[in-house]
Protein backbone atom coordinates (compact mmCIF):
# COMPACT_ATOMS: atom_id res chain seq x y z
CA UNK A 1 0.00 0.00 0.00
CA UNK A 2 0.96 3.19 -0.75
CA UNK A 3 1.76 5.73 2.21
CA UNK A 4 0.23 8.53 0.08
CA UNK A 5 -3.39 6.73 0.29
CA UNK A 6 -3.40 7.01 4.04
CA UNK A 7 -4.14 10.40 5.15
CA UNK A 8 -2.51 10.88 8.92
CA UNK A 9 -4.39 13.77 11.60
CA UNK A 10 -2.20 16.25 9.93
CA UNK A 11 -3.68 15.43 6.57
CA UNK A 12 -0.49 14.37 5.24
CA UNK A 13 0.67 10.57 4.29
CA UNK A 14 0.64 8.04 6.91
CA UNK A 15 -2.15 7.23 8.84
CA UNK A 16 -1.11 4.08 10.38
CA UNK A 17 1.96 5.11 12.99
CA UNK A 18 4.46 2.68 11.45
CA UNK A 19 3.60 3.87 8.46
CA UNK A 20 4.91 7.71 8.66
CA UNK A 21 8.76 7.73 7.74
CA UNK A 22 9.89 9.06 10.77
CA UNK A 23 13.48 8.31 10.66
CA UNK A 24 15.23 8.90 7.37
CA UNK A 25 18.97 8.90 8.52
CA UNK A 26 21.20 6.79 9.70
CA UNK A 27 22.70 6.50 13.23
CA UNK A 28 26.22 8.31 12.37
CA UNK A 29 24.28 10.65 9.73
CA UNK A 30 22.26 11.72 12.96
CA UNK A 31 25.17 12.35 15.08
CA UNK A 32 26.44 14.49 12.60
CA UNK A 33 23.38 16.24 11.77
CA UNK A 34 23.21 17.28 15.03
CA UNK A 35 26.04 18.24 15.60
CA UNK A 36 25.11 20.43 12.07
CA UNK A 37 21.70 21.21 13.83
CA UNK A 38 23.18 22.70 17.21
CA UNK A 39 25.57 24.82 15.37
CA UNK A 40 23.43 26.31 13.30
CA UNK A 41 20.90 27.34 16.16
CA UNK A 42 23.83 29.14 17.66
CA UNK A 43 24.79 30.68 14.90
CA UNK A 44 21.62 32.06 13.64
CA UNK A 45 20.71 33.43 17.74
CA UNK A 46 24.75 35.15 16.96
CA UNK A 47 23.47 36.48 13.09
CA UNK A 48 20.23 38.06 14.93
CA UNK A 49 22.13 39.77 17.72
CA UNK A 50 23.78 42.91 16.23
CA UNK A 51 25.64 43.85 19.93
CA UNK A 52 27.08 40.52 20.33
CA UNK A 53 28.77 40.75 17.11
CA UNK A 54 29.93 44.15 17.41
CA UNK A 55 31.18 42.85 20.89
CA UNK A 56 32.91 40.17 18.65
CA UNK A 57 34.80 42.68 16.90
CA UNK A 58 35.79 45.40 19.18
CA UNK A 59 37.49 42.71 21.30
CA UNK A 60 40.62 42.21 19.40
CA UNK A 61 40.74 46.52 18.80
CA UNK A 62 40.65 46.24 22.41
CA UNK A 63 43.23 43.64 23.26
CA UNK A 64 45.68 43.77 19.98
CA UNK A 65 45.40 47.37 19.74
CA UNK A 66 45.61 48.44 22.96
CA UNK A 67 47.97 45.80 24.99
CA UNK A 68 49.70 44.49 22.40
CA UNK A 69 50.36 48.30 20.43
CA UNK A 70 51.36 49.51 24.01
CA UNK A 71 53.53 46.69 24.59
CA UNK A 72 55.16 46.53 21.20
CA UNK A 73 55.90 50.01 21.38
CA UNK A 74 57.22 50.12 24.96
CA UNK A 75 59.54 46.61 25.10
CA UNK A 76 59.91 45.11 21.87
CA UNK A 77 63.34 45.91 21.12
CA UNK A 78 65.99 43.27 21.65
CA UNK A 79 63.80 40.25 21.45
CA UNK A 80 65.80 38.56 18.33
CA UNK A 81 62.55 38.22 16.83
CA UNK A 82 59.62 40.08 14.97
CA UNK A 83 57.69 40.98 18.00
CA UNK A 84 54.27 41.77 15.70
CA UNK A 85 54.36 38.84 14.37
CA UNK A 86 54.82 36.94 17.63
CA UNK A 87 51.58 39.17 19.10
CA UNK A 88 49.74 39.02 16.02
CA UNK A 89 49.62 35.16 15.97
CA UNK A 90 49.44 34.83 19.79
CA UNK A 91 46.18 37.31 19.08
CA UNK A 92 45.11 34.74 16.29
CA UNK A 93 44.96 32.00 18.34
CA UNK A 94 43.77 33.46 21.79
CA UNK A 95 40.55 34.65 19.89
CA UNK A 96 39.58 31.58 18.13
CA UNK A 97 40.33 29.24 21.93
CA UNK A 98 39.07 32.14 24.28
CA UNK A 99 35.70 33.71 21.97
CA UNK A 100 34.72 29.61 21.51
CA UNK A 101 35.74 29.05 25.21
CA UNK A 102 33.19 32.47 26.37
CA UNK A 103 31.10 31.66 23.90
CA UNK A 104 30.08 28.10 26.14
CA UNK A 105 28.52 30.38 28.82
CA UNK A 106 25.21 30.29 26.68
CA UNK A 107 24.50 26.66 27.80
CA UNK A 108 23.47 28.22 31.07
CA UNK A 109 21.16 30.21 29.18
CA UNK A 110 19.42 27.47 28.10
CA UNK A 111 19.60 26.06 31.32
CA UNK A 112 17.96 28.88 32.33
CA UNK A 113 15.10 29.17 29.96
CA UNK A 114 14.69 25.31 29.87
CA UNK A 115 15.40 24.92 26.70
CA UNK A 116 18.07 22.17 27.44
CA UNK A 117 15.45 20.10 28.46
CA UNK A 118 14.42 20.02 24.74
CA UNK A 119 18.35 19.58 23.57
CA UNK A 120 18.94 16.83 26.53
CA UNK A 121 15.33 15.13 25.64
CA UNK A 122 16.37 14.19 21.93
CA UNK A 123 17.89 10.97 20.46
CA UNK A 124 21.08 12.18 20.29
CA UNK A 125 24.60 11.52 21.84
CA UNK A 126 25.42 13.80 24.55
CA UNK A 127 28.93 14.52 22.65
CA UNK A 128 26.79 15.61 19.75
CA UNK A 129 25.29 18.33 21.20
CA UNK A 130 28.60 19.72 23.07
CA UNK A 131 30.72 19.65 19.80
CA UNK A 132 27.34 21.49 18.06
CA UNK A 133 27.88 24.05 20.85
CA UNK A 134 31.30 24.19 20.43
CA UNK A 135 31.15 24.45 16.63
CA UNK A 136 28.22 27.07 17.13
CA UNK A 137 30.04 29.16 19.72
CA UNK A 138 33.72 28.98 17.25
CA UNK A 139 31.63 31.22 14.74
CA UNK A 140 31.97 34.44 16.83
CA UNK A 141 35.55 33.27 17.12
CA UNK A 142 36.29 33.69 13.52
CA UNK A 143 34.55 36.65 13.49
CA UNK A 144 37.23 37.97 16.19
CA UNK A 145 39.99 36.23 14.49
CA UNK A 146 39.19 38.09 11.61
CA UNK A 147 39.31 41.26 13.48
CA UNK A 148 42.53 40.67 15.00
CA UNK A 149 43.75 40.25 11.05
CA UNK A 150 42.19 43.90 10.09
CA UNK A 151 43.69 45.36 13.30
CA UNK A 152 47.24 43.45 12.92
CA UNK A 153 47.03 44.96 9.36
CA UNK A 154 46.21 48.56 10.84
CA UNK A 155 49.09 48.20 12.55
CA UNK A 156 51.40 47.25 10.23
CA UNK A 157 51.83 43.66 11.29
CA UNK A 158 51.10 41.54 8.23
CA UNK A 159 51.45 37.40 7.52
CA UNK A 160 51.76 35.59 4.24
CA UNK A 161 49.02 34.26 2.43
CA UNK A 162 50.33 30.30 3.36
CA UNK A 163 51.21 31.26 6.88
CA UNK A 164 47.34 32.31 7.23
CA UNK A 165 46.08 29.64 5.34
CA UNK A 166 47.99 26.94 7.90
CA UNK A 167 47.01 28.79 10.89
CA UNK A 168 43.13 28.70 9.62
CA UNK A 169 43.43 24.92 8.89
CA UNK A 170 44.54 24.42 12.48
CA UNK A 171 41.30 26.84 13.57
CA UNK A 172 38.77 23.76 14.21
CA UNK A 173 41.65 22.20 16.45
CA UNK A 174 42.01 25.31 18.52
CA UNK A 175 38.71 26.25 19.02
CA UNK A 176 37.50 22.51 19.66
CA UNK A 177 40.20 22.90 22.64
CA UNK A 178 38.97 26.21 24.14
CA UNK A 179 35.65 24.56 23.97
CA UNK A 180 35.90 21.47 25.81
CA UNK A 181 38.09 23.29 28.33
CA UNK A 182 34.79 25.65 28.90
CA UNK A 183 32.69 22.05 29.30
CA UNK A 184 34.79 21.50 32.88
CA UNK A 185 32.63 25.08 34.04
CA UNK A 186 29.66 24.54 32.20
CA UNK A 187 29.65 20.92 34.43
CA UNK A 188 30.44 22.70 37.41
CA UNK A 189 28.49 25.91 37.52
CA UNK A 190 24.79 26.58 36.73
CA UNK A 191 24.52 29.95 37.45
CA UNK A 192 25.32 32.81 34.90
CA UNK A 193 26.56 35.25 36.87
CA UNK A 194 29.37 32.86 38.43
CA UNK A 195 29.79 31.30 35.17
CA UNK A 196 30.72 33.98 33.01
CA UNK A 197 33.07 35.08 36.16
CA UNK A 198 34.69 31.58 36.17
CA UNK A 199 35.27 31.81 32.56
CA UNK A 200 36.75 35.25 33.00
CA UNK A 201 39.07 34.06 35.24
CA UNK A 202 40.37 31.58 33.10
CA UNK A 203 40.79 32.96 30.17
CA UNK A 204 42.33 35.92 31.43
CA UNK A 205 45.23 35.01 33.05
CA UNK A 206 45.63 32.37 30.54
CA UNK A 207 45.99 34.99 28.13
CA UNK A 208 49.55 35.24 29.55
CA UNK A 209 50.00 31.94 31.26
CA UNK A 210 50.83 30.97 27.62
CA UNK A 211 52.42 33.46 26.22
CA UNK A 212 50.07 35.04 24.06
CA UNK A 213 51.33 38.57 24.10
CA UNK A 214 54.56 38.42 26.18
CA UNK A 215 56.87 35.33 25.88
CA UNK A 216 57.00 32.92 29.02
CA UNK A 217 60.18 30.83 27.71
CA UNK A 218 62.21 32.94 30.90
CA UNK A 219 58.76 31.50 33.21
CA UNK A 220 59.84 29.54 36.46
CA UNK A 221 58.07 27.67 39.32
CA UNK A 222 54.28 27.83 39.66
CA UNK A 223 54.07 30.13 36.90
CA UNK A 224 55.83 27.78 34.12
CA UNK A 225 53.25 24.80 36.04
CA UNK A 226 50.72 26.44 35.13
CA UNK A 227 51.86 27.73 31.35
CA UNK A 228 52.17 24.17 30.91
CA UNK A 229 48.94 22.68 32.02
CA UNK A 230 46.89 25.46 30.25
CA UNK A 231 45.85 23.93 26.74
CA UNK A 232 46.13 27.30 24.83
CA UNK A 233 50.36 26.93 25.67
CA UNK A 234 50.70 24.62 23.21
CA UNK A 235 47.83 26.11 20.56
CA UNK A 236 49.51 29.54 20.78
CA UNK A 237 52.84 26.86 20.41
CA UNK A 238 51.70 25.33 17.41
CA UNK A 239 50.47 27.98 15.57
CA UNK A 240 53.62 29.99 16.06
CA UNK A 241 55.80 26.35 14.87
CA UNK A 242 54.13 26.33 11.54
CA UNK A 243 54.12 29.91 10.81
CA UNK A 244 57.85 30.24 11.73
CA UNK A 245 58.57 27.01 9.99
CA UNK A 246 61.99 26.89 8.16
CA UNK A 247 63.14 30.69 9.78
CA UNK A 248 66.57 31.76 11.00
CA UNK A 249 64.81 33.14 14.24
CA UNK A 250 62.33 29.70 14.77
CA UNK A 251 64.31 28.53 17.83
CA UNK A 252 63.78 31.89 19.63
CA UNK A 253 60.57 31.84 18.95
CA UNK A 254 58.78 28.50 19.54
CA UNK A 255 59.55 26.45 22.88
CA UNK A 256 58.07 22.95 21.91
CA UNK A 257 58.44 20.43 18.97
CA UNK A 258 55.26 20.85 17.11
CA UNK A 259 54.46 16.91 17.87
CA UNK A 260 54.71 17.34 21.29
CA UNK A 261 52.04 20.34 20.70
CA UNK A 262 49.76 18.35 19.23
CA UNK A 263 49.79 15.36 21.35
CA UNK A 264 49.11 17.56 24.67
CA UNK A 265 46.29 19.49 22.77
CA UNK A 266 44.88 16.67 21.85
CA UNK A 267 44.75 14.57 25.16
CA UNK A 268 43.83 17.85 27.33
CA UNK A 269 41.23 18.36 24.78
CA UNK A 270 39.58 15.01 24.59
CA UNK A 271 40.24 14.74 28.76
CA UNK A 272 37.65 18.12 29.08
CA UNK A 273 35.75 17.03 26.78
CA UNK A 274 34.56 13.60 27.71
CA UNK A 275 34.72 14.94 31.83
CA UNK A 276 33.46 18.06 31.11
CA UNK A 277 30.55 16.51 28.88
CA UNK A 278 29.94 13.76 31.53
CA UNK A 279 29.92 16.52 34.41
CA UNK A 280 27.50 18.31 32.29
CA UNK A 281 24.71 16.06 31.49
CA UNK A 282 24.94 14.70 34.91
CA UNK A 283 24.85 18.22 36.22
CA UNK A 284 21.43 18.81 35.05
CA UNK A 285 19.71 15.04 35.37
CA UNK A 286 20.99 14.92 39.00
CA UNK A 287 18.95 17.48 40.53
CA UNK B 1 2.08 -5.36 25.57
CA UNK B 2 2.90 -2.27 28.40
CA UNK B 3 4.73 0.85 26.82
CA UNK B 4 5.25 2.01 29.81
CA UNK B 5 6.15 -0.24 33.06
CA UNK B 6 7.26 1.96 36.37
CA UNK B 7 8.22 -0.55 39.55
CA UNK B 8 8.96 0.96 43.20
CA UNK B 9 10.08 4.36 41.54
CA UNK B 10 11.55 6.66 44.56
CA UNK B 11 12.98 10.17 43.63
CA UNK B 12 14.28 12.46 46.43
CA UNK B 13 15.48 15.95 44.95
CA UNK B 14 19.33 16.56 46.21
CA UNK B 15 19.37 18.12 49.86
CA UNK B 16 15.69 17.30 50.06
CA UNK B 17 14.96 16.04 53.61
CA UNK B 18 11.20 13.78 52.27
CA UNK B 19 10.95 11.80 48.85
CA UNK B 20 8.61 13.50 45.96
CA UNK B 21 7.89 10.42 44.35
CA UNK B 22 7.75 7.56 46.80
CA UNK B 23 7.59 3.96 45.60
CA UNK B 24 5.55 4.32 42.60
CA UNK B 25 4.07 1.93 40.66
CA UNK B 26 1.82 1.51 37.65
CA UNK B 27 1.59 0.33 33.82
CA UNK B 28 0.45 1.76 30.88
CA UNK B 29 -0.66 -0.78 27.60
CA UNK B 30 0.13 0.65 24.10
CA UNK B 31 -2.12 3.41 22.56
CA UNK B 32 -3.56 3.53 26.27
CA UNK B 33 -4.87 7.38 26.95
CA UNK B 34 -3.27 7.73 30.51
CA UNK B 35 -4.19 10.44 33.00
CA UNK B 36 -1.86 11.00 35.84
CA UNK B 37 -3.91 13.41 37.87
CA UNK B 38 -2.98 15.31 41.38
CA UNK B 39 -2.76 18.45 43.13
CA UNK B 40 0.27 20.89 43.06
CA UNK B 41 3.35 19.31 44.45
CA UNK B 42 1.96 15.98 43.97
CA UNK B 43 5.18 14.53 41.67
CA UNK B 44 3.45 14.57 38.70
CA UNK B 45 6.17 16.42 36.92
CA UNK B 46 8.52 14.74 38.54
CA UNK B 47 7.83 11.39 37.31
CA UNK B 48 7.56 12.62 33.84
CA UNK B 49 10.90 13.85 33.82
CA UNK B 50 12.50 10.69 35.19
CA UNK B 51 10.14 8.96 32.57
CA UNK B 52 11.59 11.11 30.14
CA UNK B 53 15.14 10.66 30.96
CA UNK B 54 15.64 14.37 31.87
CA UNK B 55 15.80 13.48 35.35
CA UNK B 56 17.32 10.39 37.53
CA UNK B 57 15.77 8.41 39.79
CA UNK B 58 16.94 7.72 43.31
CA UNK B 59 15.57 3.98 42.71
CA UNK B 60 13.27 1.73 41.23
CA UNK B 61 12.37 0.72 37.56
CA UNK B 62 10.91 2.24 34.64
CA UNK B 63 10.99 0.82 31.28
CA UNK B 64 9.28 2.68 27.88
CA UNK B 65 9.04 1.13 25.22
CA UNK B 66 10.53 -1.91 26.25
CA UNK B 67 13.71 -0.13 26.90
CA UNK B 68 15.11 1.34 30.58
CA UNK B 69 15.47 4.68 31.44
CA UNK B 70 19.02 4.59 32.94
CA UNK B 71 20.54 1.78 30.73
CA UNK B 72 18.80 2.30 27.21
CA UNK B 73 18.09 6.33 27.60
CA UNK B 74 19.26 6.58 23.99
CA UNK B 75 16.31 4.12 22.57
CA UNK B 76 13.99 5.75 25.34
CA UNK B 77 14.52 9.04 23.81
CA UNK B 78 13.80 8.17 20.65
CA UNK B 79 10.13 6.21 21.01
CA UNK B 80 8.97 9.54 23.14
CA UNK B 81 7.97 13.40 22.75
CA UNK B 82 6.83 15.63 25.19
CA UNK B 83 5.51 18.88 25.94
CA UNK B 84 6.67 20.11 29.09
CA UNK B 85 5.38 21.90 32.07
CA UNK B 86 7.77 24.68 31.64
CA UNK B 87 7.89 26.39 28.11
CA UNK B 88 10.78 26.01 26.64
CA UNK B 89 10.85 27.52 22.81
CA UNK B 90 13.65 29.24 21.74
CA UNK B 91 12.76 32.54 22.61
CA UNK B 92 15.53 34.20 20.00
CA UNK B 93 14.81 32.39 17.35
CA UNK B 94 10.93 31.87 15.02
CA UNK B 95 9.11 29.40 15.58
CA UNK B 96 9.56 27.72 12.27
CA UNK B 97 12.91 27.85 13.14
CA UNK B 98 12.62 25.60 17.00
CA UNK B 99 10.50 23.16 14.81
CA UNK B 100 13.01 22.65 12.29
CA UNK B 101 16.08 22.46 15.06
CA UNK B 102 13.89 19.67 16.76
CA UNK B 103 12.79 17.83 13.63
CA UNK B 104 16.61 17.79 12.65
CA UNK B 105 17.76 17.02 15.78
CA UNK B 106 14.67 13.67 15.70
CA UNK B 107 16.89 12.44 12.46
CA UNK B 108 13.47 13.35 10.11
CA UNK B 109 15.65 15.77 7.91
CA UNK B 110 18.88 16.75 7.10
CA UNK B 111 19.28 20.10 8.19
CA UNK B 112 19.29 23.15 6.20
CA UNK B 113 19.79 27.18 7.06
CA UNK B 114 16.67 28.58 5.15
CA UNK B 115 13.14 27.60 5.49
CA UNK B 116 13.20 27.39 1.24
CA UNK B 117 15.59 24.72 1.09
CA UNK B 118 14.36 22.20 3.44
CA UNK B 119 12.34 19.17 2.24
CA UNK B 120 8.94 19.74 0.30
CA UNK B 121 7.90 17.01 2.78
CA UNK B 122 8.86 19.09 5.76
CA UNK B 123 7.62 22.21 4.92
CA UNK B 124 3.63 20.74 4.50
CA UNK B 125 4.10 18.96 7.47
CA UNK B 126 4.83 22.10 9.59
CA UNK B 127 2.51 24.01 7.55
CA UNK B 128 0.01 21.40 8.05
CA UNK B 129 -0.10 20.90 11.58
CA UNK B 130 0.30 24.68 12.03
CA UNK B 131 -2.81 25.30 10.42
CA UNK B 132 -4.57 22.65 12.50
CA UNK B 133 -3.82 23.78 15.88
CA UNK B 134 -4.36 27.63 13.99
CA UNK B 135 -1.04 29.24 14.27
CA UNK B 136 -0.07 28.73 10.84
CA UNK B 137 0.17 33.02 10.65
CA UNK B 138 2.84 32.56 13.19
CA UNK B 139 5.02 30.27 12.13
CA UNK B 140 7.71 32.74 10.72
CA UNK B 141 7.67 35.53 13.72
CA UNK B 142 9.76 35.36 16.77
CA UNK B 143 8.54 32.94 19.24
CA UNK B 144 9.58 36.17 22.15
CA UNK B 145 6.57 38.24 20.05
CA UNK B 146 4.43 35.59 20.06
CA UNK B 147 1.42 35.32 22.97
CA UNK B 148 1.80 32.52 25.94
CA UNK B 149 -0.69 30.33 24.21
CA UNK B 150 0.65 30.44 20.64
CA UNK B 151 3.98 29.36 21.92
CA UNK B 152 1.79 26.73 23.61
CA UNK B 153 0.38 25.64 20.10
CA UNK B 154 3.93 25.27 18.43
CA UNK B 155 5.34 23.31 21.33
CA UNK B 156 2.48 21.13 20.60
CA UNK B 157 3.44 20.93 16.84
CA UNK B 158 6.93 20.20 17.39
CA UNK B 159 5.69 17.60 20.02
CA UNK B 160 4.27 15.80 17.33
CA UNK B 161 6.55 16.57 13.98
CA UNK B 162 8.73 12.96 14.76
CA UNK B 163 5.50 11.16 15.57
CA UNK B 164 6.39 9.80 19.10
CA UNK B 165 5.45 6.78 19.94
CA UNK B 166 4.52 8.10 23.38
CA UNK B 167 3.50 11.20 23.86
CA UNK B 168 3.90 12.79 27.53
CA UNK B 169 1.95 15.81 28.07
CA UNK B 170 2.43 18.05 31.36
CA UNK B 171 -0.21 20.30 31.77
CA UNK B 172 -0.13 21.27 27.62
CA UNK B 173 -3.89 23.33 27.37
CA UNK B 174 -2.22 25.19 30.74
CA UNK B 175 -2.77 29.15 29.52
CA UNK B 176 -4.94 27.78 26.19
CA UNK B 177 -8.59 29.36 25.63
CA UNK B 178 -11.78 27.50 25.58
CA UNK B 179 -11.38 27.41 21.77
CA UNK B 180 -8.22 26.64 21.58
CA UNK B 181 -8.36 23.71 23.97
CA UNK B 182 -11.06 22.18 22.39
CA UNK B 183 -9.21 21.83 19.45
CA UNK B 184 -6.53 20.93 20.53
CA UNK B 185 -7.86 17.74 22.21
CA UNK B 186 -10.26 16.58 19.14
CA UNK B 187 -6.76 16.94 17.42
CA UNK B 188 -5.14 14.70 19.90
CA UNK B 189 -7.90 12.44 19.84
CA UNK B 190 -6.87 12.18 16.25
CA UNK B 191 -3.37 11.76 16.70
CA UNK B 192 -3.99 8.99 19.26
CA UNK B 193 -7.18 7.24 16.72
CA UNK B 194 -4.62 7.23 13.86
CA UNK B 195 -1.13 6.96 15.01
CA UNK B 196 -2.04 4.45 18.09
CA UNK B 197 0.14 7.28 19.91
CA UNK B 198 0.10 6.36 23.54
CA UNK B 199 -0.96 9.57 25.94
CA UNK B 200 0.50 10.49 29.46
CA UNK B 201 -0.93 13.46 30.42
CA UNK B 202 -1.13 15.39 33.53
CA UNK B 203 -3.24 18.34 33.61
CA UNK B 204 -5.58 20.57 36.36
CA UNK B 205 -8.25 20.46 33.73
CA UNK B 206 -10.33 17.13 35.17
CA UNK B 207 -12.69 17.32 32.27
CA UNK B 208 -9.70 16.73 30.09
CA UNK B 209 -9.68 13.06 31.71
CA UNK B 210 -12.90 12.45 30.79
CA UNK B 211 -12.15 10.53 28.10
CA UNK B 212 -9.17 8.58 29.20
CA UNK B 213 -8.83 4.46 29.45
CA UNK B 214 -7.00 5.08 33.08
CA UNK B 215 -7.00 7.59 35.64
CA UNK B 216 -4.36 7.52 38.30
CA UNK B 217 -4.66 9.91 41.12
CA UNK B 218 -1.21 10.91 42.94
CA UNK B 219 -0.80 12.59 46.24
CA UNK B 220 2.41 13.54 48.23
CA UNK B 221 4.22 11.28 45.90
CA UNK B 222 1.90 8.17 46.67
CA UNK B 223 -0.14 6.49 44.40
CA UNK B 224 -3.97 6.69 45.67
CA UNK B 225 -6.11 5.78 42.69
CA UNK B 226 -5.76 4.28 39.59
CA UNK B 227 -8.76 2.85 37.51
CA UNK B 228 -10.73 3.77 34.44
CA UNK B 229 -12.69 6.75 35.33
CA UNK B 230 -16.09 5.50 35.64
CA UNK B 231 -15.10 3.48 38.56
CA UNK B 232 -13.53 6.20 39.85
CA UNK B 233 -17.11 8.31 39.53
CA UNK B 234 -18.58 4.86 41.22
CA UNK B 235 -16.74 4.83 43.89
CA UNK B 236 -17.24 8.28 44.53
CA UNK B 237 -21.26 8.55 43.58
CA UNK B 238 -20.38 11.50 41.24
CA UNK B 239 -21.81 12.31 38.16
CA UNK B 240 -18.11 13.85 36.34
CA UNK B 241 -14.99 13.20 37.35
CA UNK B 242 -13.72 16.59 38.48
CA UNK B 243 -16.31 16.01 41.79
CA UNK B 244 -15.07 12.84 42.27
CA UNK B 245 -11.89 13.90 42.07
CA UNK B 246 -12.47 17.23 44.49
CA UNK B 247 -14.02 14.52 46.70
CA UNK B 248 -11.35 12.40 46.66
CA UNK B 249 -8.89 15.46 47.55
CA UNK B 250 -11.43 16.80 50.87
CA UNK B 251 -11.44 13.39 52.31
CA UNK B 252 -7.77 12.86 51.52
CA UNK B 253 -7.16 16.15 53.22
CA UNK B 254 -9.40 15.08 56.31
CA UNK B 255 -7.59 11.56 56.91
CA UNK B 256 -4.24 13.39 56.62
CA UNK B 257 -5.56 16.32 59.29
CA UNK B 258 -6.51 13.17 61.40
CA UNK B 259 -3.32 11.69 61.67
CA UNK B 260 -4.64 8.39 59.41
CA UNK B 261 -2.80 7.12 56.41
CA UNK B 262 -4.33 8.71 52.94
CA UNK B 263 -7.11 6.93 51.02
CA UNK B 264 -5.02 3.44 49.98
CA UNK B 265 -4.74 2.47 46.40
CA UNK B 266 -7.36 -0.07 45.44
CA UNK B 267 -5.93 -2.72 43.29
CA UNK B 268 -6.77 -1.43 39.76
CA UNK B 269 -9.31 -4.57 38.30
CA UNK B 270 -10.69 -4.70 41.90
CA UNK B 271 -13.71 -2.98 43.52
CA UNK B 272 -12.65 -1.63 47.00
CA UNK B 273 -14.28 -3.42 50.23
CA UNK B 274 -16.05 -0.28 51.27
CA UNK B 275 -17.35 2.25 48.85
CA UNK B 276 -17.06 5.81 50.44
CA UNK B 277 -20.14 7.93 51.26
CA UNK B 278 -21.68 9.78 47.81
CA UNK B 279 -22.07 13.15 48.64
CA UNK B 280 -19.26 15.58 47.53
CA UNK B 281 -17.79 17.60 49.28
CA UNK B 282 -19.23 15.82 52.92
CA UNK B 283 -15.42 15.19 53.76
CA UNK B 284 -13.50 18.27 54.06
CA UNK B 285 -11.61 17.70 57.57
CA UNK B 286 -15.29 16.80 58.80
CA UNK B 287 -14.84 12.83 59.31
CA UNK B 288 -14.28 11.05 62.74
N1 LIG C 1 14.47 20.75 41.71
C1 LIG C 1 13.83 20.42 42.85
N2 LIG C 1 14.50 20.33 44.01
C2 LIG C 1 13.88 19.99 45.15
N3 LIG C 1 12.59 19.71 45.24
C3 LIG C 1 11.84 19.77 44.13
C4 LIG C 1 12.42 20.13 42.87
N4 LIG C 1 11.44 20.12 41.94
C5 LIG C 1 10.32 19.78 42.59
N5 LIG C 1 10.54 19.57 43.89
C6 LIG C 1 9.55 19.15 44.90
O1 LIG C 1 9.00 17.91 44.52
C7 LIG C 1 7.61 17.86 44.79
C8 LIG C 1 6.86 17.45 43.54
O2 LIG C 1 7.00 18.46 42.57
P1 LIG C 1 6.42 18.31 41.11
O3 LIG C 1 6.93 19.42 40.30
O4 LIG C 1 6.66 16.93 40.63
O5 LIG C 1 4.86 18.50 41.37
P2 LIG C 1 3.65 18.49 40.35
O6 LIG C 1 2.77 17.35 40.74
O7 LIG C 1 4.12 18.49 38.97
O8 LIG C 1 2.91 19.84 40.71
P3 LIG C 1 2.20 20.96 39.78
O9 LIG C 1 0.82 20.50 39.58
O10 LIG C 1 2.23 22.17 40.62
O11 LIG C 1 2.97 21.07 38.54
C9 LIG C 1 7.24 19.22 45.33
O12 LIG C 1 7.16 19.12 46.71
C10 LIG C 1 8.39 20.11 44.95
O13 LIG C 1 8.61 21.09 45.92
MG1 LIG D 1 4.03 19.78 37.45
Amino acid sequence: MSPALVQGPDGLAGGLARLVPARRLSRAAREVNAVVTVAARDITITLGSPSGLVMGLAMPLLMMGMIGGMLRENMAGGLGFDFGQFMLVGMVVNMLFMMTTMGMVTLVDDSDDNYSAELLVAPVSRYSIVVGKIVGSSFLAVVSCLGVLVVGLAMGITLALWQLLVLLALAPLMCLSGGALSMIIMGAIKNKKTANMAVMMLTFPQMFLSGVIIPISQSSGLLWLLSRLMPMTYCVDLGRAVVWAGQPDYDAVVQFDPAVNLACIAALTALCLVVGTFLYARSEKNR
Amino acid sequence: MAVIEVENLVKRYKRAKQPSVKSVSFEVAEGEFFAFLGPNGAGKTTTISILTTTLSKTSGRVRIAGYDIESEDRQVRDHIGIIFQRPNLDRTLTAEQNIRVHSCLYGMYAYRPLYRAMPAAYRERVERLADVVGVGDALFKPVGKLSGGMQRKFEVVRSLMHTPHVLFLDEPTQGLDAVARHDLWDYLDRVRRQWGTTVFLTTHYIDEAEGADTVCLINRGEIALCCPPQEMKRQFGAADLEDAYVDFLRRDAGFQADGEPAVAAPPPDRAPAEPPAATPAQGAGGRS
